[in-house]
């Protein structure tokens, strides 16, 4: 009877595993992942050609076309980079999580998602705040070093410019609550040593 | 006696303090006025609003450091330590993301936006502001190692059962 008890209290203990919170993880990541997908993929085609009249020869005007890409900016180039390494990070680990649950190198798996999750949480930010200190340059300027603001000329450039940002950021807040809650995984996990002895 | 292990975080904190210490003092005493074809200049880190975030997130990872270094081993704060240590990573990684943003375009220019380097004419600024960069890379790298090695520290059970 109390062997009985014990069997079946261990395997209470290995069913009391988090459900909720995996479903929780899972449509943050899920989230996280459309978040830096819409960012990468609207800085990515932002594109935007003007064309002026320079001069007047005789009947026929001189065209002069100027297009704003966003690989004229260091800043915006790693902004790209980065939210799509943000991606694809998201998309392995919620592969990781749906099918490949059998998958673990020593032991070390949770260790391992929580670093990756770090590294792309500093990885978002970084490329966030240059895009974000670039932007706000490229809308009011800089009178000291005389750079005259683009935003007036490029509405639309600066508009999608602003939606990727915006993206970008709410993708770095779910980034940031995902790595606290594997950082969390990683330090409760229940130990499988225990037993619970029944009295 | 101090422990050695002890030894080693004190002194990696020593460095990560020292560090964003002087990324600050760098950055805030960068000021260089001159003239330019009767045109006078004067060039601060107050000018771009990137410069003023850096000095602000690395003065404060320095009162944080400056807090931690007096914090005794085996406080139960060590966990609450470990998580802030994430969340100055990540404010030191966006300021030293964003001030050199804007410093590559006054090196470097924007011809496709007319904008024209500046670092021509305040090189003494442009160095002392590079300087301060590459305090805050420091910096940065200490505190990743900081995290990485609590991390360790606090997962060795974990990794002597496996």
């Amino acid at each position: 009877m109390a062997l009985q008890n014990e069997d079946k209290l261990e395997v209470g203990y290995s069913s009391l595993q988090p459900k909720p919170k995996k479903w929780v993880l899972l449509m943050l990541r899920l989230l996280a992942f459309f978040a830096t997908a819409a960012a990468t993929v609207v800085m990515g085609l932002n594109k935007e050609t003007k064309t002026l009249v320079v001069a007047t020869v005789g009947t026929t005007p001189i065209k002069a076309t100027l297009i704003a890409k966003f690989q004229h900016t260091p800043a915006f180039v790693f902004f790209v980079i980065a939210n799509g390494l943000a991606s694809i990070h998201n998309l392995v680990m919620i592969m990781g999580d749906l099918f490949g649950q059998k998958l673990d190198y020593k032991g070390l798996r949770l260790a391992m998602i929580a670093i990756l999750d770090m590294m792309t949480v500093a990885l978002i930010s970084g490329g966030a705040s240059a895009a974000a200190f670039m932007a706000e340059l490229g809308k009011n300027g800089n009178s000291h070093a005389r750079w005259n603001s683009i935003c007036d000329k490029y509405k639309t450039f600066c508009d999608h410019g602003g939606g990727a940002l915006i993206a970008s950021f709410a993708g770095l807040i779910l980034m940031l609550i995902i790595s606290v809650m594997s950082i969390i995984k990683l330090l409760i996990k229940p130990k499988p040593d225990s037993t619970i002895v029944v009295p | 006696m101090i422990k050695p292990k002890r030894l080693l975080s004190l002194l990696l904190r020593f460095i990560a303090f020292g560090t964003t210490l002087a990324a600050v003092i760098l950055m805030a005493t960068s000021h260089e006025k001159g003239t330019f074809f009767a045109v006078s200049y004067e060039a601060k880190y107050t000018d771009t609003p990137a410069f003023k975030y850096f000095v602000i997130a690395n003065a404060i990872v320095t009162v944080y450091g400056f807090l931690v270094l007096f914090l005794p081993p085996g406080s139960p704060i060590w966990r609450l330590v470990l998580a802030l240590d994430l969340v100055f990573i990540m404010l030191l990684i966006s300021s030293i993301s964003a001030a050199m943003a804007i410093a590559q375009v006054g090196k470097n220019g924007n011809p496709r936006a007319a904008w024209l380097p500046v670092c021509g004419q305040v090189a003494k600024f442009c160095n002392q502001v590079t300087g301060a960069l590459v305090a805050g890379f420091i910096a940065l790298i200490t505190y990743i190692i900081l995290l990485l090695y609590s991390i360790y520290n606090l997962l060795n059970p974990l990794f002597e059962k496996a």
